[in-house]
C-alpha cells in the first residue's frame, strides 16, 4: 500500500518499555522551584496543571507524592465568592475550564467541602445560555468545551438537574457535522478534542443514542497513521493527547478495537522522555504534564495493567467515578 | 506544550539560555505585580491598557489580562455619550493588538475573541476588512479551524449570498483538494443552498449528482488523499431516513414494540396503539435500556393474553397514513413484522452516476489492486448501488481490506458483521423467522440490529466472535428463554443485563473466569451451562 502522509517515523532508539518511576519523579519535581520559567510562564493555567498532575500521580498509584493540603487550600484560595466561579490561579478570573479542574481535583481527593459547592452550581448555571451553549466566563465565548465542563462539574456535584439537560445536548447535536463529528460551535469543523467533549456531554447525560456512531467511529479510527500514531483532523501530524481524544471517544463509543492497538502503543512509549521523565506531544519533543497524563490516561485504556483504569469519560481514576456512583453512558454495540 | 523540539546543547549554552530566561522572568514578574496591584486600586486607566498589551504580545493567552482591557474599555464606552475619536482609536488599537498576538500564535482563543468582542461591542464595524482578514489569513494556513470559524462568525453579520461562500470552497478545494476545512463548509452550505424539499432528500438531485463528480476528480487524481472521501461517503448516506415500527411482541407476561431508531417516550405514547380484540389498551410504556431514548419499549398493561385473540398495534406518524400491523399467534406468543428494508434508495441520476464510478474504480483497481481507498470506495458504491446484488463481492473485498490494511482490521470485521445480519434480517422478516441464528459463514463480532430480533424466544449465537463489550446490547432480547454464547471470547460477565431467560450457555468461553460464572449462577435464577 502506498502512504504519502505527513507522519513521524519511530526512531530505533526510542523507549519501549515504561519510565513510571522516572514519571512520577518528573510531575513530583515539576514546580518544586517557583522560579522556574517555564512553571511561572503557565501560571495562567495552573489549575488545570495541578489537575493533569494529580490524576497522572493517581493513575500511576503515587497520590502521596503530591503536595495535598498546600493543593487544596490553593483551591479555596482561588473562588471567587461573588460568582462563585474558580480561577486558573490567585489573582487571575473566575472560569468555566478552571472550575471543573478544581471540581475533578476535589473529587478524587473527595474534599468537596473545601469550596462552596452552591457557588459553583451558581456560577455554572449562570452561565447557559437560552439556545443551551455555555459562555466559558461572564465575556461570552460558546465553546462545546464549556457545555462538557459545565456537565461534567454538575454531575461530579451530583447537581446536574441545575441545569436545563435538554437543551444542552440539543446545542451539542446542532454542532455536528457531515462527518459524524463535532466542532467547537455550530459550523465548526470536526477536532478529535471537541469531538471527546461531545461525545463526553452526550455520555454524561445519557443521550449517546444521538450520535451517528459507525461515521462517527470510522472517522475517528482513520486518525491513526502508519507510525501508530493518532492526529486530530485529516492530513494532519499525529500528537501523543490525540490518542486520549480519539481514545477515550471510542471507548464511549464501544468501539476501542477499531484501532491498531499494538503501534498505538508504542507510539505513546515512544515520546515519553528517557533522561528527565514525562511525556511529550511527539517523539524528541520537550515533556509536559498535559502530554504526561494523556500518554499514561491513553496507556490504561490500552489495558496496561501497570496503571490503573482510567474512565473514558471523565479522565479520571475509575475508582473514583464508582465511589461517586456515577455511571457515564458506553454505547451498546 | 507543542512542536517544542529538545535540542541538546553544551552546559555553556545553556547557563547562558537560563541568564536569558531569568531575566525575562524579572521583566514577567514585575510587570504582573504592577498589574495586579493596579487592578486592586481600580486604576483601570490607558496606562493598564499599556501594560497588559505589553504581556499580551508575548503572552496572548493570559484572559484575565483581556479581561481587564475590556473592563477599561468598558468604561471608556459608558464615560462618553457617543463614540468620540478617542473611543474608535482604542477599538482599532485593540484590533490591532489582536492582529499582533495572532501573527505569534494563530490559534489563541484569546486572541480570537477578543477581536469578536470589540467588533460586536463598537458600532459601525467594518466587516469587508474582517473578510478580507480572514481570506488572507487562509491563503497562509487553509486548514486553521479558528479562521475558519471566525470567517463564519463574520458571515453571520455581513449576510453575503451563500453562493459566494459555496464558490469560495470550490475556488480552495480547486487550489487544494485535500483541503478538508474547505470540504467541511462545502456540505454546511451545501444543504442550506440545494435541499431537495420535494422529495425530502437532503441534497437536489442535480446537485447531488454535481458534488458526486466533483469528488470524482478530487479523489481519483490521487487515492491517497483522503479529504474527498469522507466527502463521498456523507453524500452516499445523503439518503431520505424516517423512523420506523420494526415489530411488536406480545406475550402472556410482557408486551414489547421495537423502532429502527431510539425513539422517546412521547413518540411511543403519541403514536403506538395496541388493540386486543379490537379494544384499545390502556399501560404505560417503560424504556427497555432504560434511558430516555430506546429502540425497545415495554408496555405494562393488566390485560391477560388468551389463546386466538385479535391483536393489533396501531401505529400513527404524522403525515403518512396510519399503519395497522396484524399480531399473528406463533405458540405464547403474538408477533407483528412490519417490512423492512435496508437498501439505501437514491432518485435515478444518482444512481447513474454512483454506477458510472464504480466503472471508474473498477479501472483504477486493474492499475493500483492494492489501494486501501480505491477498495474500500469501491465496496461502498456496491453497497450503496444494490446491497443484496453485490453482497458476497463486497464481503470479499473487505476480507482483503481486512489483510491489506490491518491497522482498521476491527473496523472491517464489525463492517462484514452489520452488512451481513442486515441481509439476513430481511430474509428472516420475508420467512417470519422465528428464531435467531447466524446463517452465514463470516463470524460476527458485534450485535448490530439486535432489535429486530426482540421477539425472539431463541436466540443461538453459537460460536461467533462476540467478546464481553456486546453484552449490554443483549438487554434487547426481552423475550428471549434460550440464549446461547457458547464458544465466543468472553471475558467476563461484567454487564451482563437482567433478563428473563431459562436456559444460558456460557461454555467455550476459554477466558471466563470460574470464580465469576460461580457468582452469576447465584445472582441468577436460570440455568446456566459453563
Ligand atoms: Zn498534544
Amino acid at each position: 500500500m502506498s502512504f504519502n502522509t505527513k507522519d513521524v517515523v519511530l526512531k530505533e532508539d526510542r523507549p519501549k518499555t515504561l519510565l513510571l518511576q522516572k514519571h512520577s519523579d518528573y510531575l513530583a519535581g515539576y514546580g518544586l522551584n517557583k522560579d522556574d520559567y517555564e512553571y511561572c510562564m503557565t501560571e495562567h493555567i495552573r489549575m488545570s496543571g495541578i489537575y493533569w498532575s494529580l490524576t497522572a500521580m493517581e493513575l500511576m498509584d503515587q497520590t502521596s507524592r503530591m503536595p495535598k493540603s498546600e493543593i487544596i487550600e490553593f483551591i479555596t484560595s482561588c473562588q471567587d465568592t461573588e460568582s462563585g466561579g474558580i480561577s486558573a490561579s490567585i489573582g487571575h478570573d473566575p472560569h468555566m475550564l478552571y472550575t471543573l479542574s478544581a471540581v475533578q481535583v476535589l473529587a478524587m481527593y473527595d474534599r468537596m467541602d473545601a469550596v462552596d459547592v452552591d457557588g459553583i452550581v451558581r456560577f455554572v448555571t449562570s452561565l447557559q445560555q437560552p439556545d443551551g451553549s455555555f459562555f466559558g466566563d461572564k465575556w461570552g465565548e460558546v465553546d462545546t468545551r464549556f457545555s462538557f465542563c459545565a456537565v461534567m462539574c454538575l454531575s461530579l456535584l451530583q447537581k446536574l438537574e441545575a441545569i436545563n439537560v435538554n437543551k444542552a445536548v440539543d446545542f451539542v447535536l446542532s454542532c455536528m457535522n457531515f462527518d459524524g463529528g463535532f466542532g467547537s460551535k455550530p459550523g465548526s469543523e470536526s477536532h478529535a478534542g471537541l469531538i471527546y467533549c461531545c461525545v463526553g456531554t452526550l455520555s454524561i447525560c445519557k443521550r449517546m443514542d444521538a450520535l451517528h456512531a459507525d461515521e462517527l467511529a470510522w472517522w475517528l479510527c482513520e486518525r491513526q497513521l502508519p507510525s501508530g500514531g493518532l492526529n486530530g483532523r485529516p492530513e494532519k501530524l499525529p500528537d501523543l493527547c490525540y490518542s486520549w481524544w480519539v481514545m477515550s471517544s471510542l471507548s464511549m463509543l464501544n468501539r476501542i478495537h477499531w484501532v491498531d492497538k499494538n503501534s498505538l502503543e508504542e507510539f505513546i512509549l515512544a515520546c515519553q522522555d528517557a533522561e528527565t521523565g514525562g511525556f511529550s506531544d511527539r517523539p524528541g519533543d520537550i515533556p509536559d504534564p498535559f502530554h504526561t497524563l494523556f500518554g499514561l490516561a491513553g496507556l490504561s485504556l490500552l489495558g496496561n495493567s501497570s496503571i490503573k483504569l482510567v474512565n473514558p469519560t471523565y479522565c479520571m481514576p475509575q475508582e473514583t467515578i464508582d465511589r461517586l456512583k456515577l455511571e457515564p453512558q458506553v454505547l451498546h454495540v | 506544550m507543542h512542536g517544542r523540539v529538545k535540542v541538546r546543547t553544551t552546559e555553556e549554552e545553556k547557563a547562558r539560555k537560563e541568564k536569558e530566561k531569568q531575566e525575562k522572568l524579572k521583566v514577567f514578574k514585575h510587570a504582573m505585580q504592577k498589574i495586579w496591584d493596579k487592578r486592586k486600586k481600580e486604576e483601570l486607566d490607558l496606562e493598564l491598557m499599556e501594560l497588559t498589551g505589553k504581556v499580551l504580545t508575548s503572552n496572548p493567552d493570559i484572559y484575565t489580562l483581556w479581561n481587564i482591557r475590556r473592563e477599561i474599555l468598558n468604561i471608556f464606552r459608558k464615560d462618553m455619550e457617543s463614540e468620540g475619536q478617542q473611543l474608535v482609536d482604542l477599538y482599532d488599537a485593540e484590533l490591532r493588538l489582536t492582529e499582533y498576538c495572532l501573527k505569534i500564535n494563530p490559534k489563541s482563543y484569546c486572541a480570537w475573541h477578543q477581536r469578536e468582542w470589540v467588533l460586536t461591542t463598537r458600532s459601525n464595524p467594518d466587516w469587508k476588512t474582517e473578510l478580507a482578514l480572514c481570506n488572507k489569513y487562509l491563503k497562509f494556513d487553509e486548514r486553521n479551524f479558528h479562521t475558519w470559524d471566525y470567517r463564519r462568525f463574520v458571515i453571520s453579520q455581513c449576510k453575503p449570498s451563500l453562493k459566494e461562500e459555496f464558490d469560495y470552497t470550490t475556488e480552495k478545494l480547486l487550489d487544494n483538494f485535500s483541503n478538508y476545512s474547505a470540504w467541511h463548509y462545502r456540505s454546511k452550505i451545501l444543504v442550506d443552498l440545494h435541499p431537495d424539499l420535494e422529495a425530502g432528500r437532503p441534497i437536489e438531485d442535480e446537485h447531488h449528482k454535481h458534488e458526486l463528480k466533483m469528488v470524482e476528480s478530487a479523489a481519483f487524481t490521487d487515492p491517497d488523499d483522503t479529504s474527498a472521501w469522507f466527502y463521498q461517503r456523507w453524500l452516499l448516506g445523503a439518503v431520505k431516513t424516517t423512523v420506523d415500527l420494526v415489530v411488536c411482541t406480545i406475550s402472556p407476561l410482557k408486551t414489547t414494540v421495537a423502532f429502527n431508531e431510539p425513539v422517546s417516550k412521547d413518540y411511543v405514547q403519541m403514536t403506538t396503539n395496541l388493540l386486543i380484540n379490537d379494544v384499545s389498551v390502556n399501560g404505560e410504556w417503560l424504556p427497555c435500556e432504560g434511558k430516555k431514548y430506546n429502540n425497545v419499549w415495554i408496555f405494562k398493561h393488566n390485560e391477560i393474553i388468551g389463546d386466538n385473540f385479535d391483536i393489533k398495534v396501531e401505529y400513527n406518524r404524522e403525515n403518512v397514513d396510519k399503519l395497522t400491523i396484524l399480531c399473528i399467534q406463533k405458540n405464547s406468543l403474538y408477533i407483528g413484522r412490519n417490512n423492512i428494508s435496508f437498501q439505501r434508495k437514491y432518485s435515478e441520476p444518482v444512481i447513474k452516476e454512483l454506477k458510472k464510478q464504480l466503472d471508474s474504480c473498477r479501472q483504477l483497481l486493474t492499475m493500483e489492486p492494492d489501494n486501501k481507498w480505491t477498495l474500500l470506495t469501491t465496496t461502498f458504491l456496491l453497497h450503496c448501488i444494490n446491497a443484496k446484488h453485490y453482497h458476497n463481492e463486497v464481503i470479499d473485498i473487505l476480507k482483503t481490506l481486512q489483510i491489506k490494511d490491518k491497522m482498521h482490521a476491527g473496523y472491517y470485521g464489525d463492517l462484514i458483521t452489520k452488512w451481513s445480519i442486515e441481509l439476513q434480517l430481511e430474509d428472516d422478516y420475508r420467512n417470519e423467522e422465528l428464531e435467531l441464528k447466524v446463517k452465514f459463514a463470516e463470524k460476527i463480532s458485534s450485535l448490530p440490529h439486535l432489535h429486530y430480533y426482540s421477539f425472539c424466544e431463541n436466540v443461538n449465537l453459537f460460536n461467533q466472535n462476540l467478546t464481553s463489550r456486546v453484552l449490554s446490547t443483549l438487554s434487547v432480547l426481552q423475550h428471549c428463554k434460550k440464549l446461547s454464547l457458547e464458544n465466543n471470547n468472553l471475558t467476563t460477565l461484567k454487564g451482563f443485563p437482567s433478563l428473563n431467560l431459562e436456559e444460558l450457555n456460557l461454555r467455550g468461553n476459554k477466558d471466563l473466569d470460574m470464580k465469576e460464572v460461580e457468582i452469576f449462577k447465584q445472582q441468577n435464577n436460570y440455568n446456566v451451562i459453563f
